[in-house]
């Protein structure tokens, strides 16, 4: 019997939408722009988060050696700038591993790789490739490599990676409350709508309701096909973000793919990834929204 | 069956709808409440069905005291007695038959009860024959037949009917009460409020007549006096 009054419940719900189409719709297209604001919060934040993870990843300090420095003498610099407090890791890369490198990396360029051999010497440097341990004491790093004097040393090449890291997380900050005020906006926007709408489905059933009371139907049989009608609203909701945000991303990827050269950002792996986690929290969130707003609207517009 | 001590019902700021009403019905009888209108009747018929609460009495129905009846209350109460009201309160873009079915759906009731009671309720009422039509292709008498049958359903112990032919001419009116009468004949105990003199004069049953939400007079066998 229970059953069968929640079966019952559930077509009136889903006739009450079909009455009122176009309000439905409405009400559909809104939670779907809160939605899309969401879903672009999110992609801004995954990108950022990829992009600075990516930056740190590259982040090292190149001191070029003397080509006729001593193998013992830079394994004795090498060690010393190992004990640095702020450095993580040394790498020495020898002139002969240079070169093999720099061959391999142009091995398609015959015209190089003539030119390194009539050239006749190797040219390039031994490096020590610096990976400091803390990015936010990059600075400290560079401090005290500028304070180590030794002969060895031909050049130091200290890029400013900071600045770039700030800008980066700056652009994603700023973007991210954005983001977030518009999702905010978005979600009022929806509770007040569905509110609206469920009133005027109550309006619009006002006899129905009337002749449910004389009768004697329980208040929640009366109240549940429009508390319901929002979860309904919800779950066409995330179904159709789900069908616009696919193709959305899919048509994005090799655009990001080219802007993030080098970096491993796939966003459409991310989302496959977390497809249940993404739109099942999406549709919990919006559903509560819309249920509290039905909730309050029913509340108001139908007492018993 | 109905019991009112000394009930008062003030609408805010300070309408006297009813006052310091006493009355008591017994099972299986027929009463006739008249009065001019705005004497307090259908306030009457709101309180017993808890739709408005007493300012001061006492209210039992059935042996249930429904003076502080709660929300929760409230449709077992209105399972247990039917109303009619002038105005026919049906769906129209339900056929009568649905619209009797549609009493026993939003109560919950399993499709075989409803299979089964409903061509019973529109059998008592006569209009086995014109079940399925919408009630804008029916008179004003069938539609008020068809709300009968709705209130039928639950099998109330109590039918109210508040000036059930108000709308209606002289021949449907009293086709109306003839039924009500076959109602009552089943057992069912009927409190039928009403204007219409010759139907009162007609029914030789018992009267009580309103005036200003005062019990005027209680006659077994009455006449319409006003
Ligand atoms: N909801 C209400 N609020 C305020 N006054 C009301 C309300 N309902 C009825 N009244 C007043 O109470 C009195 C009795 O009304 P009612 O019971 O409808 O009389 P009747 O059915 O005999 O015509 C009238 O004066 C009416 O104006
Ligand atoms: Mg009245």
């Amino acid at each position: 019997m229970f059953l069968l009054s929640i079966l019952r419940v559930i077509k009136f719900s889903l006739q009450d939408l079909a009455r009122n189409v176009w309000l439905s719709v409405i009400t559909i297209i809104i939670i779907v722009l809160a939605l899309l604001s969401v879903n672009l919060l999110l992609i801004v934040k995954v990108l950022g988060l990829a992009a600075i993870g990516a930056v740190k990843e590259k982040i090292d300090i190149s001191l070029y050696l003397k080509s006729d420095g001593e193998e013992s003498r830079i394994l004795a610099l090498k060690s010393r700038i190992s004990d640095l407090a702020s450095v993580k890791e040394v790498a020495y890369i020898s002139q002969q591993a240079a070169v093999e490198s720099f061959r391999a990396k142009h091995q398609d360029n015959p015209e190089i790789l003539q030119a390194l051999l009539e050239l006749g010497t190797n040219p390039l440097a031994p490096i020590l490739v610096i990976q400091p341990k803390d990015i936010n004491n990059y600075e400290d790093l560079i401090v005290s490599l500028n304070k180590i004097e030794d002969p060895l040393i031909e050049s130091r090449n200290f890029a400013d990676h900071k600045t770039m890291l700030a800008k980066i997380n700056d652009l994603t900050d700023k973007a991210s409350r954005a983001g977030l005020a518009l999702s905010l906006l978005f979600g009022l926007i929806t509770a007040l709508v569905v509110y609206n709408t469920v009133a005027v489905a109550i309006y619009t059933h006002k006899r129905e309701i009337g002749i449910m009371k004389l009768v004697g139907a329980s208040t929640w049989f009366i109240r549940a096909p429009y508390l319901i009608s929002g979860i309904v609203y919800a779950g066409l909701g995330v179904a159709a973000i789900i069908i616009i945000i696919y193709p959305l991303l899919s048509f994005f990827q090799p655009y990001l793919a080219v802007f993030f050269y080098g970096f491993k950002i796939n966003i459409l792996e991310y989302y496959n990834n977390n497809f249940l986690t993404i739109f099942g929290l999406e549709f919990l969130v919006v559903t509560l929204i819309n249920f509290l707003a039905s909730l309050v609207a029913v509340g108001r517009y139908s007492k018993v | 069956m109905i019991k009112l001590e000394n009930v008062t019902k003030i609408y805010p700021p300070d309408v006297k709808a009813l006052y310091k009403v006493n009355l008591h019905i017994k099972p299986g009888e027929f009463v006739s409440i008249v009065g001019q209108s705005g004497t307090g009747k259908t306030t009457l018929v709101k309180i017993l069905i808890g739709e408005e609460k007493p300012s001061q009495g006492k209210i039992v129905v059935g042996g249930w005291d429904i003076t502080n009846i709660g929300p929760a209350e409230i449709p077992v109460l209105r399972r247990q007695i039917g109303v009619v009201f002038q105005d026919f309160k049906l769906l129209h873009r339900k056929t009568l038959f649905e619209n009797v079915c549609f009493a026993l759906q939003v109560c919950g009731e399993p499709q075989s009860k409803i299979n089964n009671i409903v061509p019973q309720v529109l059998k008592i009422v006569g209009l086995e024959n014109k079940m399925h039509r919408y009630p804008l292709e029916v008179s004003g008498g069938e539609q008020q037949r068809a709300v009968i049958a709705r209130a039928l359903v639950h099998r109330p112990k109590i039918l109210l009917a508040d000036e059930p032919t108000g709308n209606l001419d002289s021949i449907n009116a009293d086709e109306i009460i003839e039924i009500l009468q076959k109602i009552n004949k089943f057992g069912t105990t009927v409190l039928l409020v009403t204007h219409n003199r010759d139907v009162v004069n007609k029914l030789r049953k018992r009267v009580i007549t309103i005036e200003n939400g005062l019990i005027v007079g209680d006659q077994a066998v009455g006449k319409y006096i006003l």
